[in-house]
């Protein structure tokens, strides 16, 4: 066989894979068209506007907090699909699952026809929200670094799910929630607090997050909250060294606390540890920014100043 | 010629030889391969977690459905270009694993073993830290920095293994594997210090993530597919002769040299195209040709057109399965074909590997 | 006009690191006429594997010149050398069980280098050099599955499927036993009278040497100590200086068959 004809099936075999994705141009060219009218307009918690041809009526929730907003304030109608993660409360498991919070299924939210999806920078992935973009489908991104951004965040969710009449109320009692753990722990000393969101490598709230406003709040000195932003490493001589009175270690769905609370109270010469003083707490409690949020605050406030609440 | 001495006895397992056109064996087993490929294809069209009836997904195919429906978008805009991707990806995999393995004369040569994966994850991995993640990714921005990171890595690769005048084989190995480990802890340093709600949608990343391309990448991917395979392809027959040595090769008219490097670049370009558009997927260029080897022998002019369908046959079915096993969460693809494939290897190497006599 | 024709030809690898001195070729000149068989023999280090990397363009001598049947052999394209040289080099590794066709044909490489797929002809032609140098049965077989003696056969094969005007081996009888060592001899020369073949052959086998060539060359560090028919190139004296040992060289009654026989020092 001449080179010629050899040359001619190489073309072929490379022809017919270019001919696959040309065709798929062809085809998916304008498949999703783009929203004319926009009747609805809100914008999320990065500030990006959205606009909307009405009002959300089909929602797809990647974030657990945000679903958890949504029962609160009795939207769950307008609720169509969830992750596997989104577990708050019982009732959400009738909700259709699109999969995890890494990789959804896309296509379980195209056959869920959702007319907006709630995402998050901090649990889905770019390449989640770059496919969204190509599908043309809203998506809502939300956070809350403080329990300023909670309220507002609820707000913007009540907007969404059509029920704005239930945002003030749901808030006052969030606030009266907060302002009364406020006020039971005001008489008492500061106790320095660390806080262990993950034990190895050791992870902890730094400067500018929602779970350090919730220790000020609940009358604690996070002795991490000074130093770095998010949530740094921290290695366990630095946290040694702030000579923490409370320890506080949050659990994730899998029972770490035992194991955690070893290695701890190997470290005897601590104050937390020599007090006693090692409590375990809920992650989900703490770390979601969704109406149990408070209960997360409530029990945090009985471990630091068990003395307020007796 | 007079003079014919007569065999000994031989223990091998001797079929007749083979004098019969080998075009027309190679024309055979690729048509049958391609069949086979399209029919995984269909296959995978009507598989998805999106629970659409084949009747709604041949509505599409046939254009009778109507625009934005549901059985329309899943079907063109999700399934169609996840399984194009997977195609291109796992059939440049398997070519750039047949290149390798010739190249270095070695039958366990594997993409990665060249340090090009490593490299471009890690210019992935820090795009995706430092800033690239901040704002709505560009597909392209991110295809460029794997390019980057990989470019990097074959080029020390490439220079540490160039002695003299050429590219030292052995040497190239090593370079490979050290750049490879050189890049891995760099990803690791970076995983280390990232903030740790991204740290999940990174190692996801890292174990491979085939999505559906949109229209215009697939076509560059689709072309850079193309341009590597004919580099690798136009040599097919130089790299045999290669595996007799280079000094044998050369002596029968065979520019080294030259060929060493168009098969180097064809297969780095192989691997930084697939790293850059679908994650570092292991596995696929180690596997494929050698099972294709089990039923084809050796001649790479053979091996290297049929890897190409082969391994977008195997990728494809181990992405069909990472999409649908668990429906509606994902498994990365990585998962699958390390997981499963292995046994599978394993139990290629011992059906049909006969102990050295 | 000599098939091959050496002047001055002096070469020098670059100095490796732990050499004493790096090894050189000191001027050579020397031709090899069509149809002769010539044997270059001499001890390890003494450059013979140096000159046929010289013959087949692997190296360039830093001076003097090569030329190939006239022609000078750097003008040479490579493709042409390789149709006009084939070299059956002492070890095949076979990193890959190629077939013992697959291998043969390699050997037409040279004739068509931009086909893909080897032509009917190519392959008919194979069927021959497999033929005869006795494996056609084999032609199936994975190299990695024949004995030593049937590899080199394969090997030879594809050397003569390159249709060369010169072969060059490269102690073909190395590992071999002395059936084979017969048989390679019978072959060779039946290639030699048949096909007019010009054979350079590399051996430590003196005697294998002595019987099938027409000329030697001994070579030592890289010098051309003697050159000229066996029974004069081996020389008691001139073989004890060069290896360094003793030796009875004895010739046969119609004095044209030297054999040479290590004088092993007593047994205690």
């Amino acid at each position: 066989m001449s080179r010629v004809t050899a040359l001619v099936i190489r073309l072929l075999i490379a022809g017919a894979f270019v001919s696959v994705a040309w065709l798929n141009g062809a085809l998916v060219g304008d498949v999703v068209a783009a929203g004319v009218t926009t009747k609805f307009v809100i914008k999320d918690m990065h500030g990006r506007e959205l606009s909307l041809p009405e009002a959300p009526r089909r929602i797809v929730s990647l974030v657990p907090s945000v679903t958890e907003l949504i029962y609160a304030l009795g939207g769950e109608d307008r609720l169509v699909g969830r992750t596997d993660f989104c577990d708050y409360p019982p009732a959400v498991r009738e909700k259709r699952s699109v999969g995890g919070m890494l990789a959804p299924s896309l296509e379980t939210i195209v056959a869920l026809k959702a007319d907006l999806v709630v995402a998050t920078r901090d649990g889905n992935t770019e390449e989640t929200f770059a496919q969204l973009g190509r599908l043309r489908i809203p998506t809502f991104v939300a956070g809350a670094d403080r329990v300023a951004d909670v309220y507002d965040l609820i707000g913007r969710v009540g907007r969404l799910a059509g029920r704005e009449a239930a945002v003030a109320p749901l808030v006052a009692r969030l606030e009266q929630r907060i302002a009364a753990v406020r006020t039971a722990v005001a008489p008492y000393r500061v106790p320095r607090v660390l806080y262990v969101l993950w034990p190895d490598p050791l992870i902890v709230p730094g400067h500018g997050v929602l779970v350090s406003e919730l220790i000020a709040i609940a009358g604690g000195d996070s002795v991490t909250a000074h130093d770095a932003d998010a949530y740094p490493r921290y290695s366990v001589e630095a946290a040694v060294a702030r000579s923490p009175e409370v320890i506080v270690l949050a659990s994730h769905g899998a029972n770490i606390g035992n194991v955690a609370r070893d290695k701890w109270d190997r470290l005897t010469s601590l104050p937390a540890i020599r007090a006693g003083r090692v409590y375990a707490l809920d992650g989900n409690l703490m770390h979601r920014y969704g109406p149990r949020m408070v209960d997360g605050l409530e029990r945090l406030a009985r471990a630091i100043h068990p003395e307020a609440f007796r | 010629m007079s003079v014919v001495s007569r065999a000994g006895t031989v223990s091998a397992d001797v079929t007749p030889a083979t004098t019969a056109s080998p075009v027309r064996r190679l024309l055979v087993v690729l048509g049958v391969l391609a069949v086979l490929l399209l029919a995984v294809a269909a296959a995978a069209l009507f598989l998805g977690s999106a629970g659409i009836a084949p009747g709604a997904v041949l509505r599409v195919l046939g254009g009778r459905a109507e625009a934005d429906s549901v059985e329309r978008v899943v079907t063109l805009s999700l399934r169609l270009p996840r399984i194009a991707a997977a195609a291109l990806a796992g059939g440049a995999l398997a070519v750039a694993g047949a290149a390798f393995q010739g190249l270095t004369r070695n039958p366990l040569a594997e993409p990665a073993v060249l340090g090009v994966s490593a490299g471009a994850a890690f210019g992935v991995v820090t795009a995706q830290i430092f800033g690239l993640g901040v704002t709505l990714v560009d597909a392209l921005g991110l295809t460029a920095c794997a390019f980057a990171g990989a470019l990097v890595a074959a080029g020390a690769v490439y220079l540490i293994a160039s002695v003299g005048h050429g590219l030292s084989v052995p040497t190239l190995l090593l370079a490979g594997v050290i750049v490879g480990v050189f890049f891995s802890s760099a990803i690791t340093v970076v995983i280390s210090i990232v903030d740790i709600n991204r740290l999940g949608g990174v190692i996801h990343w890292l174990l491979g993530n085939l999505a559906p391309i949109p229209p215009a990448p697939l076509l560059l991917f689709a072309a850079l597919t193309a341009l590597g395979f004919w580099l690798v392809v136009g040599q097919a027959r130089e790299l045999n002769l290669l595996a007799l040595g280079e000094e044998a090769a050369r002596q029968l008219g065979v520019d080294a040299e030259r060929l060493k490097r168009r098969i180097f670049v064809g297969a780095a370009l192989l691997t930084a195209t697939v790293v850059a558009f679908a994650g570092p997927i292991g596995f696929v260029g180690l596997v494929v040709p050698h099972v294709l080897r089990g039923f084809l022998g050796q001649d790479n002019r053979l091996l290297v057109p049929t890897s190409l369908i082969g391994g977008a046959i195997f990728l494809l079915v181990a992405d069909t399965v990472a999409r649908n096993v668990v429906a509606p969460a994902e498994l990365s693809v990585g998962v699958i074909t390390s997981f499963c494939g292995a046994p599978f290897f394993i139990y290629i190497l011992r059906t049909r590997t006969r102990p050295a006599p | 006009m000599n098939l091959i024709e050496l002047s001055g030809v002096e070469f020098a690898y670059p100095a490796a690191p732990r050499r004493a001195r790096p090894f050189r070729l000191a001027p050579l000149s020397f031709g090899v006429a069509a149809g002769e068989i010539v044997g270059v023999i001499g001890p390890n280090s003494a450059g013979k594997t140096t000159l046929i990397r010289l013959l087949t363009g692997i190296v360039r001598p830093a001076r003097g010149e090569i030329r190939l049947d006239g022609c000078p052999l750097d003008a040479v394209d490579t493709w042409d050398l390789a149709r006009t040289v084939a070299v059956v080099p002492q070890e095949t590794p076979p990193a890959f069980p190629f077939t013992v066709e697959q291998l043969v044909l390699m050997g037409r490489y040279p004739h068509a280098p931009d086909r893909y797929f080897e032509s009917a002809d190519d392959r008919a032609l194979a069927q021959e050099a497999m033929a005869a140098t006795g494996v056609r049965d084999l032609a199936a077989a994975p190299l990695g599955s024949l004995s030593g003696g049937e590899r080199q056969r394969a090997v030879l094969a594809r050397a003569l499927a390159q249709r060369p005007r010169l072969l060059v081996l490269d102690e073909p009888t190395a590992h071999l036993d002395l059936r084979y060592q017969v048989e390679c001899a019978t072959l060779l020369r039946s290639l030699n009278r048949e096909l007019g073949m010009t054979i350079l052959l590399v051996s430590h086998d003196l005697n294998l040497a002595a019987e099938l060539s027409d000329r030697l060359l001994l070579m030592a560090e890289g010098r051309l100590v003697r050159i000229g028919v066996p029974e004069d190139v081996l020389d008691e004296a001139t073989l004890e200086a060069v290896y360094g040992c003793r030796v009875t060289v004895a010739k046969n009654q119609t004095g044209d068959r030297v054999h040479v026989e290590i004088a092993w020092p007593e047994r205690r």
